[in-house]
């Protein structure tokens, strides 16, 4: 301070205590009060007591908390596309920033100003030109803007913000090398861009292949429908392992927060698959940062672009007269068919979904031949709707990913159709022009095995099968009566016999609209041509079933006891002499007709499970034809990375690494190579429909309690057709769209794009330069 | 000799990312390696001398086996001798020609009609069916047992399992090089579902075994960390106290997990 403006302030001061002396005393009077009450001393110690407060809890609490946040910030994650161009030029790497320390590169601009990148970033300039909202862009990947995330290829010398990295790639290495000022180690993670343009895409779940918006459906009108044992034993078992999980929950004590990075994860796949398309776009705009040189065009490059101007102002001319004139009578015409057709389709389908009352069968649970028309004119009906989505789908960028597996799903199910009708076509002509032969073959097929086999095993049966001494009246009379309802049969058959031919033309003729027609048709017409055998079986067993009853209960008699049916159990029970007199010899008697009863049970249950077992072998052939994930082996075959089944991390050696940093001047941080990789999708995902079916089929069929059925002649029942079937609905909505929903979605397609004549900007000499051949071209390196 | 009891390696290139691989295969010292060098050899001759059988037996006619092959030796349909004296290009030694005749050369040989005299007894469908499981045997077949647990802080843990015997489906193997179905069978839990990593304790057969597992968010199973070999406890500490570390910061001090965690 100046010493003038010090000895004016003292004057003032002591000008002040002169005037105001009485203010002076009073204040010496009250502090000479304050210590002889020991003011002081307390204000003293209540000091001393926040001092000592703020020493021992709040610093070390401030020094724990920065610990904390260091050793939580320590880990830097980088995001890098293996397949970046590389060059030696220094860049401005952009990109996404997730957290503080986590960001994934999209691109690397070069030899461009990082402020000017800034600012380009902000106002959007970098983003121009885009073939869709930008908006979209931001949404999915789950950031507000792009960001500067370093540099790259820059000496030491240049001072950079703190959280920016520093990347060196060279045209010889592999793995770039980062540095950042707050990182005392980084993840690098590696990965290679799916392309958009080509439908690749990674994803952290396996990719679904069948519709999954049905699972509630199915459970919710299963229990009033009746649920077979084996469901109700399956859900048993979940809400018993529910139990356990709920269990398991309790063990584990701490529940951590997950932090930003950890949460980061579901976008950051969101960020890969959109990687190629963003850096395109980045790459396209980098010619409007900042001034450059302009150059113009030279005279043959003129010449060039008049000539390609010209070619397509004409190819723009006929397009346009294509599309104005010709093409929407032809769509008017197409959709006026189209809808005519789902209306039928329409009708058809509440004809065969039709029932009685809500419990009774429909027609479709009954026959194979209307299920299979009926699950055609379903398919017929989504196709239109799939169709608009994914038309749709063109509308926006390529790298959203939600409508692949409908791509698939929809090309699947019409390269089966299509598969189904060239098959069919080839049958069917067979079968058409050899339909006598066949019809010759198969009423010889059904004489021979339905008529003649069947009496002949009759015949045998009534004569002591195998040195089996059976009761002969009661086989005779069993027998005879078989015999004689199986002559009525065959009288019928041969009154068919005629209309055979006919019959095998229609199944042929039928087969034009695919195969799978003529096989549900033959499968309905093996259960037709062989009622005969199932109502001998049920007859049979219920002859069995009744003895059966009857020589438990009198053997409970015979023990002295029987059945309470109130209490459901066995009680003593005093019989009178002549009961158990008549008990006896009734169970003696019955005991020893069983045996006869039971061979004419298994000659009847062996041949009913040999029908149904062909039955099975029909429905397997119709849901190979009808669901087979054919354009997914296909695709799997031809580009795994279009079937992403979740992904995969791989851990490189970071020797080699190490080694090339060790010529640079600077140490570099801890550093973790590590590959992320798509993994395709595994054929057991691929085909899990078909092993749950199998499941299904073979716990029904193989169980325990099927056999004890066939052991004791209760009627094995039939597997519900609704579970067989979930299958071969996999691939439709629960609920078809109605005609009025489809009118609109097919109305709401836009219309052709015009196209205008495109003006070619030339490419300017900095930035990076894409040729057309942009895809094969993009490994090509710089330096 | 060729494997070893599991035993636990561990790669650590950063505090915050670490490999736990537990592994049948011994250390790879010469002799060892010179051992499955020869072993593939082997395979790989087993593998050619049962496709040269089938070759003999269903694409040859049957001449060489039924006629005297003394009259076979001085007329064979195509001599060798006139294929080692001229001089040809190397090319030229890979036409379709040249390889037919020179497999005829070989059918004609003892060794192939000692091969051939074996095989003619088996009814077709046998030796199908033996030279099929010959070839899964040759070509499929894997010796050791790998399997890791990769542990990334801030995305989450990956398994991975390399099974020893037969793998038609399961990648790896040669089978898997050439289908284009390589690699391990991985699993990737990121951090968010992960809800506990622990140690329990299980009966197999007569034994206790301790067992790492990951319980997941949302998963009716937990995912057993090693769950062919199953290592013992040692091991499964080790490494249960090596994901601890890793996938979550590190603890500070006199705040050990130990005390915390060691339920189990």
């Amino acid at each position: 301070m100046h010493p003038f403006s010090i000895l004016t302030l003292g004057i003032f001061v002591a000008g002040y205590i002169t005037a105001r002396w009485d203010l002076v005393t009073r204040l010496c009077e009250l502090a000479i009060f304050a210590w002889d009450y020991g003011v002081i001393t307390r204000a003293a110690k209540a000091f001393l007591a926040l001092t000592l407060v703020f020493v021992c809890i709040f610093i070390p609490v401030e020094r724990l908390a920065t610990r904390e946040a260091y050793l939580h910030d320590a880990l830097m994650r980088v995001f890098w596309p293996t397949d970046l161009p590389r060059s030696d030029l220094r860049g401005v790497v952009v990109g996404w920033r997730n957290s503080a320390l986590d960001v994934f590169v999209l691109a690397i601009l070069d030899e461009v100003e990082p402020r000017n990148v800034e600012s380009a970033l902000q106002l959007g300039t970098l983003t121009r030109n885009a073939p869709h909202p930008v908006s979209r862009i931001y949404e999915v990947c789950g950031q507000s803007s792009m960001r500067v995330l370093g540099l790259s290829n820059t000496p030491e010398s240049v001072e950079v913000d703190p959280s920016w990295i520093r990347v060196t790639t060279e045209s010889g290495r592999r793995v770039p090398a980062v540095t950042c000022a707050r990182a005392s180690s980084i993840q690098i993670i590696l990965f290679e861009r799916p392309l958009p343009s080509q439908m690749q895409y990674i994803s952290l779940n396996p990719i679904a292949l069948a519709l999954g918006d049905k699972k509630g459906i199915f459970r919710q009108d299963s229990p009033d429908s009746g649920e077979d044992d084996d469901e109700k034993d399956e859900r048993q078992k979940k809400a018993k392992r529910r139990q356990l999980v709920e269990k398991l929950k309790q063990h584990s004590v701490i529940k951590r927060v997950p932090s930003a990075k950890e949460k980061a994860l579901a976008k950051i796949v969101n960020q890969i698959n959109w990687a190629w398309e963003l850096e395109r776009l980045l790459q396209s705009n980098v010619s409007r940062i900042g001034t450059r040189p302009k150059r113009s065009l030279s005279v043959s490059e003129r010449v060039v672009e008049s000539a390609t101007t010209a070619r397509d102002i004409m190819l723009v001319w006929i397009w346009d007269l294509f599309t104005v004139y010709i093409l929407p009578i032809i769509q008017r015409i197409f959709i006026l068919g189209l809808m005519g057709h789902r209306i039928f389709a329409e009708m058809l389908l509440r004809l065969l979904e039709w029932r009685a009352r809500p419990k009774y069968a429909a027609l479709k649970d009954i026959s194979a031949t209307a299920q299979q028309v009926e699950i055609r004119l379903q398919q017929f009906c989504y196709w239109p709707m799939q169709y608009v989505t994914l038309r749709l789908r063109k509308n926006d960028w390529g790298s959203v990913t939600t409508s692949h597996p409908d791509y698939i799903r929809f090309y699947n199910s019409l390269w089966l159709v299509a598969n189904d009708v060239i098959i069919g076509i080839a049958l069917g002509s067979y079968i058409i022009d050899n339909a006598n032969w066949v019809a010759e073959e198969i009423s010889q097929l059904l004489s021979s095995y339905t008529v003649d086999a069947l009496q002949s095993s009759i015949s045998w049966l009534m004569g002591w099968p195998a040195g089996l001494k059976l009761n002969s009246e009661l086989a005779i009379f069993l027998g005879d009566l078989f015999l004689w309802v199986i002559d009525y049969w065959s009288s019928c058959i041969e009154a068919l016999r005629p209309a055979l031919p006919n019959i095998i033309w229609f199944i042929g003729f039928s087969s034009f609209a695919g195969a799978s027609m003529p096989i549900a048709l033959f499968s309905d017409l093996t259960s037709i041509l062989t009622v005969h055998i199932y109502s001998f079986y049920l007859a049979s067993a219920r002859i069995y079933h009744w003895q059966l009853n009857i020589l438990i209960s009198l053997f409970h008699l015979f023990r002295g006891k029987k059945h309470n049916v109130l209490r459901n159990r066995i009680d003593s029970c005093d019989y009178d002499l002549d009961q158990l007199l008549v008990g006896t010899i009734l169970f003696t008697l019955l005991f020893f007709l069983l045996p006869t009863v039971v061979v004419f049970y298994l000659n009847f249950a062996i041949a009913r499970m040999t029908i149904i077992s062909l039955k099975a072998v029909f429905d397997t052939m119709l849901s190979c034809l009808n669901h087979f994930p054919l354009f997914a082996i296909m695709l799997r075959v031809k580009d795994p990375r279009r079937l992403p089944g979740g992904i995969r991390f791989e851990l490189r050696d970071t020797q080699d690494f190490r080694l090339a940093i060790n010529d640079s001047p600077k140490k570099l941080p801890s550093t973790s190579v590590i590959y992320l990789k798509s993994i395709p999708l595994n054929f057991k995902a691929m085909f899990y429909q078909y092993f749950q079916m199998g499941n299904r089929i073979r716990k029904h069929y193989l169980s325990p309690e099927v056999v004890l059925c066939l052991l004791t002649g209760k009627f094995v029942p039939p597997l519900n057709r609704k579970n067989l079937y979930s299958l071969q609905y996999s691939m439709l909505p629960a609920r078809r769209a109605g005609v009025m929903e489809m009118w609109d979605a097919v109305n709401s397609l836009p219309s052709p794009k015009r196209r205008i004549a495109p003006v070619y900007v030339p490419v300017l000499a900095n930035g990076k330069r894409y040729p057309n051949n942009y895809g094969g071209g993009r490994l090509r390196s710089y330096g | 000799m060729l494997t070893t009891a599991p035993h636990l390696y561990i790669r650590r290139p950063s505090p915050t990312t670490a490999e736990f691989t537990v592994t049948t295969c011994p250390p790879l010292t010469l002799p060892l390696r010179l051992a499955l060098l020869a072993l593939s050899a082997l395979r790989l001759s087993l593998a050619a001398t049962v496709l040269f059988a089938l070759y003999t037996r269903f694409i040859t006619p049957p001449t060489p086996t039924t006629s005297p092959t003394s009259t076979k030796h001085h007329h064979p349909p195509f001599p060798p001798q006139t294929y080692t004296s001229s001089p040809l290009s190397p090319t030229a030694y890979l036409t379709p020609t040249h390889l037919t005749s020179l497999l005829h050369a070989l059918a004609a040989s003892a060794p192939g009609q000692h091969l051939a005299r074996l095989t003619a007894p088996l009814p077709p469908w046998l030796l199908s069916a033996l030279s099929g499981a010959l070839l899964y045997f040759a070509l499929l077949w894997r010796l050791h047992t790998t399997e890791s647990l990769l542990v990334l802080r801030g995305l989450g843990i990956q398994t991975a399992t390399t099974a020893a015997g037969g793998a038609l489906w399961g990648g790896g193997g040669l089978w898997g090089w050439v289908v284009g179905f390589g690699g391990p069978a991985t699993r990737f839990i990121p951090t968010e579902k992960i809800r506990d990593v622990l140690i329990n304790e299980a009966f197999k057969g007569f034994e206790v075994r301790y067992y790492l597992a990951v319980v997941v968010e949302g998963e009716e199973d937990v995912v057993v960390v090693f769950p062919r070999l199953l290592p013992g406890r040692r091991i499964v500490e080790t490494v249960w106290r090596g994901v601890r570390g890793c996938l979550y910061e590190a603890p500070p001090e006199g705040y050990g997990y130990d005390g915390q965690w060691k339920r189990g």
